[in-house]
């Protein structure tokens, strides 16, 4: 046994033994452990009951009663759910790679030792710290029909070959722009994480390479990637996470439309716990997104642990 | 010691709110309402001008914008902080009313202001079960065809001068084709798709199109949406508007609201309220033409009811509400911006003080068709379910979706929402 190893096996016990030790770690840890329990424990129990009931969002002559899954069962057959959990994914395929890969290129760019370097990663970092209700608002402008800036740009490289795009009010295109929108706000975010991570690649690995006569390219490809592989797989989990929760743009430039083609999970169980009142129905919703996040997250750690992190 | 100390402190307390509710003993009425911001404002002086004449009273606005109205309001009633007076869009009345928020408005409303309410603003007013007035506003609604002169008169179309002669659908839809094909015009129509797909709009402008071809949102009498909402008739109706969608004679959504008037006027024609009269006129002035609904079966509907005030049964002081809502239906000023923004009149007096609306006035159809072709939403408390499920309906249809099967997801969702509420007695026996 190591000293320091023994060091610790005694402060543990010598904790057992205290009483008025364990007394005040239990009064630092209580607050902490208060408010998950009033704000994230009771809330999520409370879900799964009234997911299984009739209850409304607010009071009605209609008694509340147990339903059993019921609210389930209609959830699963109604198309209008499948739509939103097919849109997710979809979305969620589309920026991943969009996202990621802006970040990862100006992260790449903005390692380098270019001039007014910390003032550049400050501007490509600020749509992140925008409000996302800011960034819809401007968006939706540029989306405009037909005469929207950005279609005023498409018709100019294109020479007027390129009739104006409806970017929001087709069903084909809206979700695009969608994902076009959402990956410029916040791609600032994985941007942050990729620099922290190019930063923590030792030096000395790339004189090593350079020493060895390896060019940019194999430097990059067998220096900074395996580098960066926690990184990559943490950055993947996080984009997919928040993606599967998207809400914010949906309800703000299409409310899911046109024709259920923006549609989410989450605009959907706003949907109907708010505007259709059916607090039940809607709990019901949570608890299913509940299940698909929580087996995201698990996949999350499997990965983490086999990258070992 | 440490109990005592808490125990002075409570009291301190205590005697100081004591001693503020005496500095400050004024009656406090609560009001929540939407609007725009020259409403706002119009609705802002009128609490002075109140606070003025009775200095004991405090009117404190609570705004909810528009298009969130009903989930703000839902949001009051959870937290129970319901408002003395709130501002209802009139469909909604049955449900508020089944849900026991309102209380009936006749004991607490100076009486000359009944008497001089029109038929219509009683009826939208009034809860079907009970027979009585739970709202009062000093304006009603209409929706009517406006159209660009110059282009009528390009393509020769006849333009019709009261309820009885508007366009067929036959007619109509020549024109539409006509126009589209006219230099100048973009589009054939502006329906006002930029008000979104989830507004009430939808349930209120295109739901009497589809109900003068006889369709109906749910059967009025059986209350069951299933063989109404998704009869053959329904589906017609609402394919021929999805048609002129297909055809690209109607404005699309993301083009914003103003086409009808915006530079180089490249809409033809406007399905629009009677508030969008004050705005086109504005910019357009004798270029504007008002027609009357166009009728897509053998007889003409339109639209009615509008957003009118309700006194809750949570409001301590329902006396002084009433008061201030009384001395507000009678403001001059408050009449005098109404009419400004083309308000269409629901009170008797105010009609008559509305020239737009009188025999001759540019908005006289309007008024005509309030008498002849209105046709109230469904007064029943499962509207909220209905209007929600119509309006995913229609955004399905018009961006090319199987209208027959958008229709019948409503019906089902619409039967089910009664269903789970045990039929909302007593409108299950209401026949």
């Amino acid at each position: 046994m190591t000293l320091q190893q023994s060091a610790a096996v005694r402060a543990r016990a010598g904790r057992r033994r205290d009483p008025g030790r364990l007394m005040q770690e239990t009064l630092m840890i209580a607050p902490a452990v208060l408010l998950l329990l009033c704000f994230l424990l009771a809330p999520f129990l409370l879900s799964f009951w009234t997911s299984m009931s009739n209850q409304p969002l607010v009071p009605r002559p209609t008694p509340v009663r147990f339903i059993g899954l019921q609210n389930f069962v209609r959830i699963f057959n109604d198309p209008a759910f499948w739509t939103s959990l097919w849109n997710v994914t979809r979305f969620t395929i589309w920026v991943l790679p969009v996202q990621c890969g802006m970040a990862f290129a100006t992260a790449l760019l903005l390692h380098q030792k270019i001039p007014c370097r910390n003032l550049l990663r400050g501007m490509f970092f600020l749509p992140a710290i925008t409000s996302m209700v800011v960034v819809c608002v401007i968006w939706g402008t540029l989306f405009q029909y037909p005469s929207g800036p950005l279609n005023q740009i498409v018709g100019f490289l294109s020479a007027g070959h390129i009739q104006p795009i409806d970017w929001l009010g087709d069903p084909n295109w809206a979700m695009f722009s969608i994902v076009l929108l959402s990956a410029w706000q916040a791609y600032g975010f994985q941007m942050i994480v990729y620099l922290a991570g190019l930063q923590g690649i030792p030096d000395e690995l790339y004189d090593a390479a350079r020493i060895d006569g390896a060019n940019v390219l194999q430097r990059f490809w067998h220096v900074t990637m395996p580098g960066l592989r926690p990184t990559h797989v943490f950055v993947l989990v996080i984009t997919t996470i928040q993606a599967f929760k998207l809400y914010t743009q949906v309800a703000i430039l299409t409310q899911g439309g046109p024709s259920g083609s923006t549609e989410t999970v989450v605009h959907y169980m706003v949907r109907t716990g708010f505007e259709q009142q059916k607090l039940g129905y809607a709990s019901a919703v949570s608890v299913i997104l509940f299940v698909i996040v929580l087996v995201i997250a698990l996949l999350q750690r499997q990965l983490l642990r086999r990258f070992d992190v | 010691m440490g109990k005592r100390l808490l125990a002075a402190l409570l009291l301190t307390s205590a005697s100081l709110a004591a001693s503020a509710g005496w500095a400050d003993a004024k009656t406090i009425i609560h009001m929540m309402h939407q609007g725009d911001p020259g409403w706002v404002k119009a609705y802002a002086d009128v609490a002075r001008r109140f606070e003025e004449a009775n200095p004991d009273v405090h009117i404190e606005f609570i705004y909810a914008p528009h298009d969130a109205y009903n989930e703000k309001f839902s949001a009051a009633v959870m937290s129970k902080q319901l408002p003395d007076i709130m501002e209802l869009d009139a469909p909604f009345l049955a449900n508020y009313v089944w849900s026991g928020y309102l209380q009936p408005v006749k004991p607490l409303i100076d009486k000359d202001i009944i008497a001089d309410m029109t038929a219509s603003n009683v009826s939208q007013g009034t809860y079907p079960i009970d027979k009585e007035l739970y709202a009062v506003g000093l304006t009603d609604s209409s929706v009517v065809l406006y159209g660009n002169k110059k282009y009528l008169e390009a393509i020769g179309a006849r333009i019709p001068k009261s309820v009885d002669d508007a366009w067929t659908k036959e007619e109509f839809e020549g024109y539409l084709e006509k126009l589209s094909k006219l230099d100048g015009v973009k589009w054939p129509i502006d329906t006002f798709r930029g008000y979104g797909i989830k507004t009430e709009w939808i349930t209120y402008a295109y739901g009497p199109l589809l109900e003068s071809a006889g369709c109906d949102l749910i059967d009025r009498k059986t209350w069951k949406a299933t063989g109404t909402i998704d009869s053959d008739a329904c589906v017609d109706a609402l394919t021929t508007v999805q048609t002129w969608v297909k055809n690209g004679w109607v404005v699309p959504g993301s083009s914003g609201t103003n086409q009808f008037y915006a530079e180089g006027h490249p809409a033809a024609l406007a399905l629009g309220g009677h508030w969008f009269y004050a705005e086109a006129a504005a910019a357009m002035k004798d270029d504007v033409v008002v027609m009357p609904l166009p009728k897509l079966g053998d007889k003409g509907v339109s639209p009615n009811g509008t957003w009118i005030w309700g006194i809750t049964k949570a409001s301590e002081h329902p006396d002084v509400a009433g008061k201030f809502l009384s001395f507000f239906l009678k403001d001059k000023d408050y009449r005098e911006y109404a009419k400004h923004e083309s308000a269409f009149p629901g009170l008797k007096s105010f009609a008559a003080d509305s020239p737009l609306y009188a025999e001759g006035g540019p908005m006289a159809v309007a008024f005509e068709q309030a008498q002849k072709t209105a046709v109230a939403r469904p007064p029943h408390p499962a509207y909220p379910a209905i209007t929600s499920a119509f309006m995913q309906a229609a955004d399905k249809a018009f961006n090319g979706g199987n209208v027959k099967e958008a229709l019948s997801e409503a019906a089902q969702k619409i039967d089910e929402d009664i269903e789970d509420n045990d039929g909302y007695a007593p409108f299950d026996a209401q026949q």
